[in-house]
């Protein structure tokens, strides 16, 4: 039948293209959206994850809801609020994006392909999933202009990473430390960044980080 | 319960939140004493963990604790009186943030799990944020936002690093919990790619936050435009967690037997920290700027010396300690001259010597100390690190390190010196006093006391850190 | 038997879906809409006017629908509908097949040309320079399936036991083909958001700006034409989406044909919740659509063999 875990990573994969390829803000934040529930499902596909105690169901729906449900609506509520334009500004075009997409997963292929790691059974493709997310991530963040889109850069970032944490690790070292530490992480992004984000806009006029330039030597 | 040592911040955070402004002061002083008893008591082995699994008083964890509750206290006394002399003096948030912030550095410091240590460093970036931007400017907004988004994604990929130790342990198939105690003694299994990679991940990210160069980026416009008394904290404390964090890390490296992997990366981050801090000294026009920048060049040195190891392992500890306390006092001082002149600019300052003596007394001592001159500490800790590495024959090492020494020096010394005997007709818009030059003093003066006489049981302490990873000898 | 009988039927069905694109929209627009069989009399019509040729066009303005018209046909042949064998196959006919349809289109290109119209000239540029790099993603397609298969033959990929379904073996990564494919369709079959066949200005035109000179029977074979390419295409991904593995039989029959349909429906809904892209988006469309399947053929070397 279908293997509905590599149908989710593969998504995810799409995703990841797609942002890097998307013009306007909205479009991406809406990209996001999709990126985060996906993301959030993927504990339940897990082999490791079939005893479900209390614990895990709340921390897995605190999951979902932070990542399906929360970021989004303050997503949508800093994009509402700031987007006079709707372009997205790249420093570096979309095309270059693209291919620069298509050469992180190359990479990441390689990577699992030839550093012979040892993974716990059957986890490559989750591997490459995550290191191409993250690794798309900090590419947004550095190649988008506006202060927004490197919101979005960080949180899918931090997707990648929640990747890692639940498909490699193992749950009885953990103790939901790993959610806890995404869900704080999380926290740290929407909570401070949303307000420095309010806050850029009444100081500036725009969410443009080239504005933020006057620190430097 | 060592875990007094952070819940006693945290509950006073919560009470300054409600308090006013001037009562939380008053509680900044309170809590912060507490809290030196409190570490006191840690120190002397008085306080056990209620939580085995994820807190403990390690050596090195006790040391760092115990600067960071002195100054502390310090600057506490500090921004009592200084807080109330500018505009920030009705906010609560400035209290409540400031413990909030001892509370999470200390969580860092007694932390024996990876990821609890993990959440702790990412909390204090999470309450010192509000710290940076109490001032409510466009400049002081872009160095929160550099802040905030430099150092998260510092602290995620460090996160990564210690998801990847996480894993190695994974393969051992323990189903013992997870500890740095644990990691130690199963180094030797644990799988050396995972370890390199997670060792990497994990030197980038909370060198992200120790302010190790090429990541330092966000360091200088944060300690510039905080307030004086955070700025201190930042400088003199948080950089010391986050080196808390790589220490760890590298302990574990050694005990897998891959400690020349993980030595040799921390000697390079370190000498091209020391490089970085040494060239932007150099033609700096903003003084606070130029202390940041000589922060970077110091966590340089420790993670040059914590690199070679032996003798400059001994001298990183010490230089910690001492970097810790004449740093926050130069940034105390100023914050000084920064009431008295309002102006951060080198340019502006002058005559520092004629019109605010007493803050000249400080700010040149802690020059001469940061300098590395005697009678202060940083000369002996140098001085060991240098012996150290011409033993291990690192002569590149060694030719690069005193350069970048010479650098800062020339760099500093001609900020300092212009701002203290050029002349100016300047007003001083508010003067000194007495509550804001005794912490300078004090902290000076530990400094001063620490290098002519090290107390036995500091002294054991610090070769019980380094005993994991050879010792003074090895 | 069964092979030539569900061609047949295909080529009669072909002109319906159309129908229900134009159905999509005016639901969303709130409308009544045409009849769903109004392809049908629109063609009829036009078999039944005369063609108009300017005096300035040559043999090749009359040369280009009939070719066009023909290599539209072309591709149907070789595909086996809802399970059943190809009519006719052998080793390597997809990649004849895509250039069959290549020659299909420089026919209609050359005949734009010969017109000597300026606009037909510039949609002609447009339409040859966005189907290349739509050719990358469609060979990129062809790559992965051959990797998957070991077989160059439409019937291979989709008749028979070890046919490329969503549900087989490396089913996740058909979903990025099926995602590509139907960027492919809306490209190809200028459709929005690539081009807009209902606009009114030939500048913005890409496709329909090449046939304005046709008239009478040569449209007609022009759109019928149109419609067989459409259909091949949604076939295609019908085919990855669905696997009809078992017999063939008529219930297979029937459910192909209702899930084409489907196929149409998200057209129309992309039409209709869609602006057209600006012309200098067009060409990272498309690229996209070869990323994703690149994605997909990256993959196939590394973790999912």
């Amino acid at each position: 039948m279908i293997n509905i875990l590599e149908v989710i990573l593969v998504l995810i994969l799409l995703t990841v293209l797609l942002s890097l390829g998307s013009t306007r803000l909205m479009a991406l934040v809406r990209i996001m959206v999709l990126q985060g529930v996906l993301v959030s499902l993927i504990p339940l596909f897990l082999k490791s994850h079939e005893i479900l105690t209390f614990g895990s169901v709340v921390f897995y729906l605190a999951m979902v809801i932070i990542k399906g449900i929360l970021i989004p609506a303050l997503l949508y509520r800093a994009v509402k609020h700031v987007s006079i334009q709707r372009e997205i500004e790249p420093f570096v075009g979309y095309h270059a994006s693209i291919v620069a997409g298509l050469a992180v997963l190359l990479a990441a292929v390689f990577m699992a392909n030839s550093l012979k790691l040892t993974l716990p059974e059957g986890r490559e493709l989750i591997l490459v999933c995550a290191v191409t997310t993250m690794a798309s991530g900090f590419f947004l963040m550095l190649a988008r202009k506006k202060a927004i889109t490197q919101v979005i850069g960080y949180l899918m970032l931090e997707n990648g990473i929640y990747l890692i944490g639940n498909a490699l690790t193992q749950h009885h070292h953990n103790l939901y430390i790993v959610e806890f530490g995404v869900l704080l992480d999380l926290l740290v992004a929407v909570m401070v960044m949303g307000i420095i984000l309010n806050n850029i806009n009444h100081a500036f006029d725009d969410v443009d980080t080239t504005l933020l330039g006057q620190l430097k030597d | 319960m060592l875990e007094a040592i952070f819940l006693l911040p945290f509950a006073a955070g919560i009470v300054a939140f409600i308090l006013p402004a001037q009562l939380g002061r008053a509680l900044l002083v309170c809590t912060a004493i507490g809290h030196l008893v409190l570490g006191l008591m840690g120190w002397t082995g008085r306080l056990t963990p209620a939580y085995n699994q994820f807190f403990a008083g390690s050596p090195e964890g006790l040391l760092i604790l115990m600067v960071t509750s002195f100054i502390f206290t310090c600057i506490a006394l500090y921004s009592f009186s200084y807080v109330k002399e500018t505009e920030i003096s009705q906010k609560r948030v400035f209290n409540g943030c400031m413990l909030f912030f001892l509370g999470t550095m200390s969580m860092v410091t007694v932390s024996e799990h990876p990821l609890v240590l993990w959440i702790a460093i990412e909390a204090t970036t999470l309450v010192s944020a509000p710290l940076i931007y109490i001032h409510r400017s466009q400049k002081a907004l872009e160095a929160t936002w550099k802040y905030v988004l430099i150092c998260s994604v510092g602290i995620a990929l460090a996160l990564l690093g210690s998801f990847f130790v996480t894993l190695a342990l994974d393969i051992v198939d323990t189903h013992q919990p997870l500890s740095f105690t644990m990691l130690n003694e199963l180094a030797v299994q644990l799988d050396p790619v995972w370890l390199r990679v997670g060792f990497l991940f994990i030197v980038i990210g909370f060198g992200t936050k120790m302010g190790l160069a090429p990541m330092h980026t966000w360091l200088p416009d944060a300690h510039s435009e905080a307030p004086s008394p955070a700025s201190a904290l930042l400088s003199g404390a948080l950089l010391n967690c986050a080196f808390l964090g790589i220490y760890k890390a590298h302990v574990l490296m050694v005990n897998a037997g891959l400690g020349d992997f993980s030595g040799n990366m921390l000697v390079v981050f370190g000498l091209i920290s020391m490089v970085v801090g040494g060239v932007f000294i150099l033609g700096q026009s903003d003084y606070k700027r130029m202390l940041a920048y000589s922060s970077i060049e110091n966590m340089g040195i420790i993670a040059v010396g914590v690199g070679i190891g032996g003798l400059g392992l001994y001298g990183a500890f010490i230089h910690l300690i001492h970097h810790s306390l004449i740093k926050s006092s130069l940034f105390l001082s100023a914050g000084n001259i920064l009431l008295g002149f309002g102006t951060k600019q080198v340019r502006q300052v002058g005559g520092i010597i004629r019109h605010m003596p007493k803050t000249f007394v400080t700010f040149f001592s802690g020059f001469v100390g940061i300098a590395g001159l005697p009678p202060f500490g940083l000369f002996v800790s140098e001085f060991m690190i240098i012996v150290a590495a011409v033993r291990a024959e690192r002569y590149l090492g060694v030719a690069i390190f005193i350069a970048a020494l010479v650098l800062v020096v020339g760099g500093a010394g001609r900020v300092v010196m212009g701002m203290s005997f050029n002349d100016s007709t300047e007003t001083i818009a508010v003067r000194e006093t007495f509550l804001r030059l005794i912490p300078a003093y004090t902290l000076l003066l530990a400094s001063v006391v620490l290098c002519v006489w090290i107390p036995e049981s500091l002294y054991t302490t610090i070769l019980n850190s380094i005993q994991a990873i050879g010792g003074i000898h090895g | 038997m069964i092979s030539f009988l569900s061609l047949v039927l295909a080529l009669l069905a072909a002109p319906l879906y159309p129908g229900i694109i134009l159905k999509v929209k005016a639901f969303f627009a709130g409308k009544k809409g045409p009849p769903l069989l109004i392809k049908y009399y629109t063609l009829l019509k036009l078999l039944q006017k005369g063609s108009v040729y300017s005096t300035s066009s040559s043999f090749v303005f009359t040369l280009g629908p009939v070719v066009s018209f023909a290599a539209a046909i072309f591709p149907l042949c070789f595909f086996p509908f809802a399970g059943s064998a190809s009519l006719v196959s052998f080793y390597g006919d997809v990649v004849l097949l895509f250039y069959i349809m290549g020659i299909g289109r420089f026919f209609t290109v050359v005949a734009a040309l010969d017109t000597a119209s300026p606009f037909e000239g510039m949609g002609a540029a447009r339409e040859v320079f966005f189907s290349t790099l739509a050719e990358l993603a469609i060979f990129a397609i062809l790559i992965l399936f051959y990797r998957l298969t070991g077989s160059l033959s439409l019937n291979d990929y989709f008749h028979g036991e070890n046919i490329i379904t969503l549900a087989g073996v490396s089913g996740a990564l058909i979903v990025l083909v099926i995602v590509a494919l139907f960027m492919v369709l809306l490209t190809e079959n200028s459709r929005v958001p690539v081009d807009d066949p209902a606009t009114h200005l030939e500048l913005t035109m890409i496709h329909e700006v090449m046939i304005l000179d046709h008239s009478g029977p040569d449209l007609a074979l022009i759109e019928l034409g149109a419609f067989y390419k459409l259909f091949f295409y949604a076939a295609f991904i019908i085919q990855l989406i669905f696997p009809f593995t078992a017999p063939f039989s008529i219930l297979n029959m029937l459910l192909f044909f209702i899930l084409m349909a489907l196929v149409y429906v998200a057209v129309g809904v992309i039409e209709s919740i869609m602006a057209r892209f600006k012309m200098d988006l067009v060409p990272k469309f498309i690229l996209t659509s070869f990323a994703l399947v690149f994605f997909a053929v990256i993959l196939t070397m590394g973790v999912l063999q």
